[in-house]
C-alpha cells in the first residue's frame, strides 16, 4: 500500500491544455473517486498516474517517490480497464498470472497467488476458460483478479463498470467495495456515474475541464457543494436550480423568484440584498407537510418509481422535481405543495457560480 | 367456404416477410453469379487436370470432356522422376525462406509503424507502400547487378531476397492495418503488466495475429511459388530451378506432348491449392480484419 500525491500536474496535447495544474493528496489505503462529465480529463489523469500517458508538467509521487520517469511496471500499480482488456488467447489463470510470469516469479508461486485471488473473487471454477467463454461480470472479476495477484501499491480503476448492465453494475459495485475492505489497497476510481462514486469512495474529487472543482467526502459534496457545477453534478435526480434575487433584511434573508415567490434562506449565507443568485433545491428536500417555505405549483409530470414518486411541478415558470413517498396521491394537473426548510436551500452567486 | 373455415390460421412469425422474400431473391442472384465466376476459374483448372489423363489425340479431339481411358502413367511417370522432386524441393526452399523472411521483417516493421511514433514514420510507410506499385520485372536489371555484386547469382538467396523485398510493401500494409485494429487497451494492460514493446509483440500481438500471419504467409508463398522472372534471371543451373522454370524446360522437351505438360502443370499447382484450402479460414479473416466493428 502507498500514498499518492499529485503536485501541479499538467497535460497538454500540443498547444491544447487538458489538465490545468491538478494537485491532490491521496492517503495510504484511501479509496478516492475521480468524477466528472465526459472529456473532463479524469481518465487522462488516471493514465498519467499509471504511467500510460506522459505528463507535461508537475510531479506524481507514489509511496514518497517521484515516479514521473518510471514505467507503469516500476510504479507498482495495477489497473482495471473499462473494456476489461483481458488477453483473449490466454486462459483466466494465464491472464491473472501474466504479470508475475513476466517478472520471473517461479511457477508454483504464480499458481498459488492466482488460486488465492481466484478464491477471493469466486473464480476457481473458471480458471481454465478463455475470456470469450465468460460473461461480462466474470470478465470484470478476472480483470480485478489480475490486479490483485501482483499485490500492487495502488489500484487504478478506469470506469470498470460502464460496460455492464444496471443490475450487474450494482452487484459488482458491492464486490469492489468488499474487495477494498478486504485488501485495503489505495484505490483511485474513475467514473462519470456520481452514484458509483458516492457509494464506493471515501473521498470524491470532482473534475471539470481539467480542473478540480471540489474534493471531499461524499456527504460534504452533497451537503455543501462549492459551486453550481458540483451542485448540479452530485445528487440524483439533480438539484433544481432557479434564478432569483436576494430580498429581505440581513437577519431573515430570502430569495425572490421571477414570479415573486419568496424562499427563506439560512441567515448564515453570505448574501447581499439585491444580489443576483441561483437558488438550489434538492428534490428530496421538497416534501409536503414539513416546516419551512411552502412552494406550490401545478403538477406537470408524475413518475412513480415504487418506494418514491418523482413529481415535476411548475414553480415560477420552471419545472421543479420533488421526491415524495410512493404512496403520495400525486395526479397530473393537480396543485402540488411542498415545503423546504431554510437550511436546505442552497444559494450560489449567479455570475461566478460560487456557493454563498 | 369449408376450405376457408378449416384452413390453419397463418402464423405471423412463420409467414414470409417482404424482407425475407428480398433475401431469397438476392440469394438466388448471388448463387448464380458465384457459380458463373467459379466456373470461369475452375473450368481451366479442371480441364488442365483432366487433360493430363488423356492421350494427345484425345486431348485434341475432346479438350474439355472426361478421358475415355485414364492415362495414369502421364502423372506417375512425372511423380517418380528425379527432376520433379528436385524442382519441388527447390521451389519449397525458395518459397519457405521467402515466407519466413517476409513474415519476420514485415511483422516487425509493421508493428513499429502501428505502435511507435517517430519522426518520418509516415513517409517511411509510404516509401514501403510505393513498392506495391512496381513488379519485380520493372527493376530486373538493377536487381541483377545488385545480386551479382553480392555474389548471390545462381543461389537460392539471389531469388529469395528480391522476392522478400518486393513482398514487403504488401506485407507491411496488411500487418500494419491488422495491428492498428487490435484494442489499444490490450497494449495498456500489457504495459501495466510489465511488457515492453518486444514482449508485447511476442506475447500479445503475434498470438492474436494468426489470421493475418496465415494471409501474408500464403500470399507470399503463392507469389514465390509462381515467380518466374526473378528465378529466370538469377539462376543459371538447372539443378536449382524451381517449378515455373521446370515447366518451361519440360515444355521445351515435350513440346508436342501437351498431355504430359498439362499433367506436369497440374502437379505443380496442387501444393498451393492444398495450402490455400488449409489456411482458407484464416486468409479470409485476415483480409477482412478491421472492416467492421467487432
Amino acid at each position: 500500500m502507498a500514498s499518492v500525491e499529485l503536485r501541479q500536474v499538467r497535460k497538454a496535447y500540443g498547444a491544447l491544455p487538458v489538465i490545468h495544474g491538478v494537485s491532490l493528496a491521496i492517503e495510504d489505503g484511501e479509496f478516492v473517486a475521480l468524477v466528472g462529465p465526459s472529456g473532463c480529463g479524469k481518465s487522462t489523469l488516471l493514465r498519467m498516474i499509471a504511467g500510460l500517458e506522459e505528463i507535461t508538467d508537475g510531479e506524481i509521487i507514489i509511496d514518497n517517490a517521484v515516479v514521473n520517469e518510471l514505467t507503469p511496471r516500476e510504479r507498482n500499480i495495477a489497473m482495471v480497464f473499462q473494456s476489461y482488456a483481458l488477453y483473449p488467447h490466454m486462459t483466466v489463470a494465464e491472464n491473472m498470472g501474466f504479470n508475475l510470469r513476466l517478472s520471473g516469479t517461479p511457477k508454483p508461486v504464480i499458481a498459488e497467488r492466482v488460486a488465492e485471488a481466484a478464491r477471493m473473487l469466486d473464480l476457481m471454477p473458471l480458471l481454465d476458460r478463455k475470456p470469450a467463454q465468460l460473461s461480462g461480470g466474470q470478465r470484470q472479476r478476472v480483470a480485478m483478479g489480475r490486479a490483485i495477484v501482483r499485490n500492487p501499491a495502488v489500484f487504478l480503476f478506469d470506469e470498470p463498470l460502464s460496460n455492464l448492465d444496471a443490475k450487474l453494475r450494482v452487484q459488482m459495485r458491492a464486490e469492489i467495495k468488499q474487495l477494498h475492505q478486504k485488501v485495503g489497497t489505495t484505490s483511485i476510481y474513475v467514473t462519470h456515474d456520481q452514484i458509483e462514486a458516492m457509494t464506493l469512495a471515501d473521498r470524491i474529487v470532482v473534475l471539470n475541464q481539467g480542473k478540480v472543482e471540489q474534493e471531499g467526502t461524499p456527504m460534504e459534496l452533497y451537503k455543501k457543494p462549492a459551486n453550481l457545477f458540483v451542485a448540479a453534478f452530485i445528487g440524483s435526480p439533480a438539484m433544481n436550480l432557479l434564478d432569483g434575487t436576494v430580498d429581505g433584511d440581513g437577519g431573515e434573508p430570502s430569495a425572490r423568484l421571477g414570479d415573486g415567490t419568496a424562499i427563506r434562506i439560512a441567515p448564515d449565507r453570505k448574501v447581499k440584498r439585491g444580489q443576483a443568485i441561483k437558488v438550489g433545491l434538492r428534490p428530496e428536500h421538497l416534501s409536503p407537510g414539513v416546516g419551512g417555505t411552502a412552494l406550490a405549483g401545478q403538477t406537470l409530470l408524475v413518475e412513480p418509481t415504487g418506494a418514491q414518486t418523482h413529481i415535476i411541478f411548475d414553480l415560477a415558470g420552471h419545472p421543479v422535481v420533488a421526491i415524495v413517498d410512493g404512496e403520495y396521491p400525486a395526479r397530473y394537473g393537480a396543485r402540488f405543495e411542498a415545503n423546504i426548510p431554510a437550511e436546505q436551500v442552497h444559494v450560489f452567486d449567479r455570475e461566478t457560480g460560487v456557493a454563498l | 367456404m369449408t376450405e376457408i373455415s378449416t384452413a390453419q390460421p397463418i402464423d405471423a412469425a412463420s409467414a414470409p416477410t417482404s424482407g425475407q422474400r428480398i433475401r431469397a431473391g438476392t440469394q438466388v442472384y448471388m448463387y448464380v453469379s458465384l457459380i458463373i465466376v467459379a466456373a470461369i476459374v475452375v473450368v481451366p483448372l479442371i480441364s488442365t487436370a483432366l487433360g493430363g489423363f488423356k492421350t494427345l489425340g484425345e486431348l485434341r479431339g475432346n479438350p474439355f470432356g472426361l478421358p475415355t481411358e485414364w492415362q495414369w502413367s502421364n502423372y506417375t511417370d512425372i511423380i517418380i522422376s528425379k527432376r520433379y522432386w528436385l524442382q519441388m524441393s527447390n521451389s519449397l526452399i525458395i518459397a519457405l525462406l521467402t515466407v519466413f523472411l517476409t513474415l519476420t521483417f514485415g511483422a516487425m516493421a509493421a508493428f513499429c509503424f502501428a505502435h511507435i511514433r517517430f519522426f518520418g514514420a509516415n513517409h517511411l510507410v509510404n516509401y514501403f507502400l510505393i513498392g506495391l506499385m512496381f513488379p519485380a520485372a520493372t527493376a530486373i536489371l538493377p536487381l541483377y547487378i545488385r545480386i551479382r555484386d553480392l555474389g548471390l547469382i545462381d543461389t537460392y538467396w539471389g531469388v529469395v531476397l528480391p522476392q522478400v523485398a518486393f513482398g514487403m510493401g504488401m506485407s507491411i500494409m496488411l500487418f500494419r492495418n491488422y495491428f492498428r485494429n487490435l484494442p489499444s487497451e490490450l497494449f495498456d494492460a500489457a504495459f501495466v503488466d510489465g511488457c515492453g514493446y518486444m514482449r508485447f509483440f511476442w506475447h500479445i500481438t503475434l498470438p492474436l495475429s494468426r489470421p493475418i500471419i496465415a494471409t501474408v504467409g500464403i500470399i507470399s508463398f503463392v507469389g514465390s511459388w509462381n515467380s518466374y522472372i526473378v528465378p529466370l534471371i538469377m539462376l543459371n543451373s538447372e539443378s536449382r530451378y524451381p517449378w515455373p522454370l521446370g515447366i518451361m524446360i519440360y515444355r521445351g522437351e515435350f513440346s508436342t506432348e501437351w498431355q504430359l505438360v498439362l499433367a506436369f502443370i497440374t502437379l505443380t499447382i496442387l501444393p498451393t491449392i492444398i495450402a490455400f484450402f488449409l489456411a482458407q479460414k484464416h486468409i479470409i479473416a485476415g483480409l477482412t480484419a478491421g472492416a467492421v466493428k467487432s
